[in-house]
Parts: C-alpha cells; structure tokens; sequence
C-alpha cells in the first residue's frame, strides 16, 4: 500500500512538472533548412515575389486598408481571429524581429516572446518554404515595403482558445512534419509546381481536408488526402486531383489559363479562389503558372505535357456543344413546353440566355454549369448566393474585362430559388442533394457580403 | 339614366371593375416576391392626376385602346395607372429634357417637343381645357360623354379642329403615345397589366433567349411572356 502510494505521488509530480514544462519551458525553434553564406542577398524583386505567392495580403490587409498593416477579421470555428501588422513599423508591426524571429513565425508559428500563433496563419505550409525565399520575404518586409503605424484589433478568444499553450500541443498533430522543401524529382518544372502549392502558395489549406483536430489533412505531395478537398467558409475547395477533379478534366493549358486570369473554357473562380487569383497569381510568371499546373496534372501519375504557352488569344470561340449526359436537359429546354417544371422552366427565363440549354456557358465568359463544382457541391450557400446576389470575377492581366453577374434576389422567390438550384444539381447528368427554400431564406437573410 | 358630370359613367365603372376581375384572376400566376397584388382600378389612388383628371384619362384611354376589340383595352391593361405612375416621376418632370426655348408650335413633330411645359403640366392645363371645349360643343364633359362623341371629340382633338392653344397643340399625340406605352412596356410601370398585350401580339418578353429557335422552321414557339421582374403568363 505504502508501495502504491509512492508510486502514485510520483507519477503526480511527474506529472506536474510535465504540465510546468508544457506550460513554461520555450518552444525550440527550428533551425533554418540550409545555411546561406554570409554575404547572401536575395536577387531585386525576389521578396515582393515571395510576398506575392504566398498571398499574404489575403489575411494581413483590412478592406480598403493599408497593404500588410493587418486589422482583417478572420472567421474561424473558433472565433474571430483578428490578422497583425506585418509591416517593419516597431511598435504595432514586426520592425523589432530578427531573420531568426521571422523564420519562428513561419516555420514553428510562434512569435519572439514565445507566443503561439493560431493557426489561421498557415505555418503547417510556409515551413516548406526554402531558407532563400523566408530571407527574401523578411528582407522586403522590413526594407522595402513602408512601414505602417497601425495597431490591428487584438484577438480575444473564448475559452478554451484563448489558451494559446493548447496550440503547443496541436502542433505535436499538425507539425509532424520537417521543415524545408523536398522535391518528388519528376521534372524541373513540376518540381517548382510542387514547391509553390504545397509551400508558399498553400493550397493545402483550403483544398485538404482537416482532421478531426482541425489541422490539415494532407501537407505534403506524398500524403495520401493532399489536395482531395475541403470546405472553407461555407464553400467547397475543390479536390485537385482523381479522375472527377477539375484539374484532371481541364488541358494543361487551360488549368493556367484559370490560375492566371480566374476564368477558362470550363469555369471562372469565385469566392475565396477568386480573390486568390485577384491578389496573387495573375502577378506569378507564366513559367510558375504552368509550373503549378503541370504539377497538379502529374500528381496522380499522369505523364504531363507541358505547352509552351497558355491563354493565348485565339479570337472568338464556339459555346460547346451539349454531349451525352446533357442531351437529355437540353432537349426538354429546347422543346420549352409550358407543361415543363418550374425549376427548368425559371431556368428558361432566367439564365439560358447565356448558359445556354446546353449547360455549357460560353468559353472565357459564361461558366459551364454541367459539372461545376460550385453547382453541385455539398455545401450550397455558394451557388444560392449567386443566383440572389450575382457574382464578379475582377478583370486581371491576361484577360482585363471584369465578368458580372446580376443578382435575382429581387425577381425570384426562395420557393423559385430552390426549384432552379434544385434543377441546376440535377440537370445535364448532375446529381446533387436539393436545397430548399429554408436554406434559401438562410443565404437571403444573410445579404452580400 | 343620365349621367352626371364629373361622375364616373356606369360605363367606365363597369369596366373598370371587369379589370378588377382580370387583374384579381391575373395576380395569382405571378410568381415574383415582390409583387403585390395591384388593387382594382376603381380603387387606385392616382399619384398625380386629380380626380376630374383622372376621369378623363379612363375615358380617353378607353376609346384609344377598347375594351370591345379582338384584344385587351386600354383598362383591362391599367393604362391610366402608367401614365398617372410616369407623369408623377420624372418623365413628367421633364427632368432629363432640354426644356429651354425657343418653342415654336409651328415647327413639324421631327423638331421634337415645342412646348415650354412638362409633360405632367401638359396634362394639367390640356384637361380642363378640352373639357371646356366639349361643353362647348356638346353641353358635358369628355367622360361623360357617349362613345360616338367621345371619338367625334377625340377626333377633332387629333386634327386640330379642337384647338387648345399653341402650348397644349401636343396634347392628343403625346395622351396617343403614352397609351400606347402604357400598353406595351413591362408591366413594372404600372400598365400592360399581367402583360396582357404581349400575350395578345404574342411576344415572349423579357426572356431574351431564343438561340434554338432560329433553325425551328414552322415550329410555334409556345412560352408566353416573362416580365423584367419574373412574372410568367
């Protein structure tokens, strides 16, 4: 007995002195993947590039404020997470931090005094970022970029996240993976592609799924979710690979296409893509935007082609015809019998005109309904959201013209909403759960935003 | 029985309540939100006209547009209510016109508007003015007139035989063409009511989608119309 006590008051002050440490003992950072001589400098322009690719604007600005000052709310599960100044400005930026500070924050996510960044910043995938590139960016950060004198809102969680000590060990699940970039070796060119999605770009974040922890599932090009899908926000991020994907479906050059103009034969990018197009990959040079997409065609496997350029501008091109699995929806929409269900029917009178009856769009301008994504997703608030409040796709270099369209919200009714977006994920060989007029209501009340 | 002047006709009171029972049947098929159900024309409050005014513009309408040919009227369509609706707004204000001078009356319909009035203002003085000349002519005012001298007056009105003056010359064109719009613009304005007269000349609407249809010869195309906000008839 006197045996057993000892042994259990051991094991509680064992455990205290674990949970002191868990609590107190600082975060060992991780040493930087390659050691640069000492009179390295990045090449003009590289840190602005870095800057760019890894779309930190996204997060770090406000709407309408100042570039990289922060103060933008970001809406997580746990609450609202409120992004930092990143400028060099030394009281409400990052102008007292050294290169090693940096780094901290990029790779191990946490701050000079120790702090631990939530995850909203993808540290899971800026660790694969090469010691060049993180020099590059802290370098333009603090030496070319102006600073900005601009306190952003302080995060303030509920309990238990407010507890920042609780992400120590999330990073345990979420950083089981080393620092630095490693190259699957297929080609040059896919190399860099598979550096700038999984690393700087970080297409993980939103197009893998999360685990149960929130963290995400599927980091690296060897694992084995990486880029099969996830929701953000209420949208679907898209699997990028597997034989349905889009990226798999699409020509090599018409995946570029889309990365570098947000619009293609197939689809334009809304929400959350569009504005990553918008922001940072219309600026990526062609050679990166097809390096990206000739990475994304190999990833299953598939020996990839890579044209010389993409988006070429070949004068005007033909709406496609329907094909098998939409013959059957273009033939009732042709016939336009009164007799036909309403849903067809508010399809007929609201948007055939220019996505046509053969659910095909028009290549560049309207996008294809038939197997779209934002059509037939599980989440459904996207497509609702369009038919009542409209959609813009932001002009960008390649392709200057702004692509808009209308909202309904003051022509049709929820009913009308959920019998057109009902037939939307059925027609032409879709097949998607319906919504109804409830979810319809929900997305109305909700406004544009 | 003979009608009082002022007073509505049993004629035009009939008509107007056989629009109410068009419009009540009509109102059930629209399917946008936003529409609320139009109250019967005998109840419409004008947002411009005066009462007196508004008796003649039933009147008037009725015999440009009427309710006894193969097609809807001008009542049935609520005609009245687009131009009491535009002539309140700012086509009645003239607010996008050059309005300045010089107005010269003698100058040909292709010289455009030749009078120093608004269209709302038009109205206003061309009314009572016309009234008075058929109580001149036939001891009542036009809407209590019967229909042969309703369309006798309407007709000297047109050829100038009933002359209102240089400024209210453009009166009879201008009631003829807002009619006339009244009776075929979407029905957002307050006229061509469950869009009766595009149904009746059998066109679509605002659905602006017909690339099929080109190459379907001989084919009646078999939709009706959709409005600008969605109804269907």
């Amino acid at each position: 007995m006197v045996t057993f006590l000892r042994i259990l008051g051991g094991l509680v002050i064992l455990g205290v002195l674990a949970l002191l440490a868990f609590l107190f003992v600082p975060v060992q950072r991780t040493a930087p993947t390659a050691q640069l001589p000492a009179d390295w400098t990045p090449a003009p322009g590289q840190g602005e590039y870095v800057a760019i690719a890894s779309d930190c604007v996204a997060c770090h600005t406000a709407p309408d404020g100042q570039p990289f000052a922060g103060g933008r709310a970001i809406v997580s599960p746990m609450g609202t997470i409120w992004s930092t100044n990143i400028t060099a400005d030394k009281e409400t930026g990052i102008g007292n931090w050294t290169l090693d500070d940096f780094r901290a924050a990029m790779v191990d996510g946490v701050t000079p005094d120790g702090t631990h960044l939530y995850p909203a910043m993808p540290y899971e995938n800026y660790r694969l970022m090469t010691e060049e590139d993180i020099r590059a960016l802290y370098d333009y950060l603090m030496h070319e970029l102006p600073a900005v004198h601009a306190a952003a809102p302080k995060t303030e969680l509920t309990f238990p996240f407010n507890l920042r000590f609780g992400i120590r060990a999330w990073n345990w699940l979420a950083l089981s993976h080393g620092a630095g970039f490693k190259p699957e070796g297929r080609s040059e060119l896919e190399d860099r592609g598979q550096y700038l999605v999984e690393g700087p770009a970080h297409c993980a974040a939103c197009h893998s799924p999360r685990t149960r922890f929130m963290s995400q599932d599927g980091i690296l090009a060897t694992d084995r979710s990486f880029l099969t899908g996830g929701v953000i926000d209420g949208w679907n991020a898209p699997a990028l690979r597997g034989p349905e994907s889009a990226p798999q479906k699409w020509t090599l050059d018409e995946l570029a296409t889309y990365l570098a103009t947000g619009r293609n034969a197939h689809s334009t990018a809304n929400g959350e893509m569009g504005l990553v197009v918008e922001h940072s990959l219309q600026y990526l040079t062609d050679r990166d935007n097809l390096a990206i997409a000739a990475f994304l065609k190999g990833i299953d496997g598939a020996a990839v082609e890579v044209p010389e350029t993409f988006a070429a501008i070949t004068g005007a091109q033909p709406p496609a015809e329907a094909d098998a699995a939409g013959a059957e929806t273009e033939r009732l929409l042709t016939e336009a019998s009164p007799d036909m269900p309403l849903g067809a029917r508010l399809y007929l009178d609201n948007c055939s005109a220019c996505h046509f009856v053969t659910g095909k769009g028009a290549p560049g301008i309207f996008p294809e309904l038939q197997a779209n994504e934002l059509v037939t997703g599980s989440e459904t608030k996207p497509l609702i959201s369009i038919i009542l409040n409209g959609a813009e796709v932001q002009g960008t270099q390649k392709r200057p013209m702004n692509l808009v369209m209308q909202g309904y919200a003051d022509r049709l009714t929820d009913g009308d909403v959920a019998e057109l977006a009902n037939f939307l994920r059925t027609a032409w060989g879709n097949d998607a759960a319906p919504v109804t007029s409830a979810d319809v209501a929900k997305v109305r009340a909700e406004g544009v935003h | 029985m003979t009608d009082l002047p002022g007073y509505p006709s049993r004629r035009s009171f009939l008509k107007a309540s056989a629009a109410g029972v068009a419009i009540a049947g009509v109102a059930g098929t629209a399917q946008a939100e936003a529409t609320p159900q139009a109250p019967p024309l005998e109840a419409y409050e004008p947002a411009y006209f005066t009462p007196e005014e508004w008796q003649f513009i039933l009147a008037a309408t009725a015999r440009l547009i009427p309710s006894e040919g193969n097609g809807p009227g001008a009542i049935e369509t609520r005609v009245p209510v687009f131009i009491d609706l535009q002539l309140a707004d700012d086509y009645g204000r003239a607010d996008d016109w050059y309005m300045m001078g010089p107005h010269d009356p003698t100058a040909g319909a292709d010289r455009g508007w030749q009078t120093p009035l608004n269209p709302a203002q038009l109205y206003r003085q061309a009314i009572p003015a016309f009234n008075a000349w058929c109580e001149a002519q036939y001891g009542k005012a036009f809407a209590v007139l019967d229909t042969a001298q309703q369309d006798a007056a309407l007709t000297a009105l047109q050829k100038g035989d009933a002359d209102l003056g240089d400024e209210l010359k453009i009166f009879f064109a201008t009631l003829l063409a807002n009619t006339k719009e009244g009776y075929f613009a979407d029905p957002m304005y307050g006229g061509n009511h469950g869009m009766q007269a595009w149904v009746y000349i059998g066109f679509p609407g605002a659905r602006a989608a017909y690339r099929e249809w080109p190459t379907r010869h001989n084919i009646k195309y078999p939709l009706g119309p959709v409005s600008i906000k969605g109804e269907r008839a």
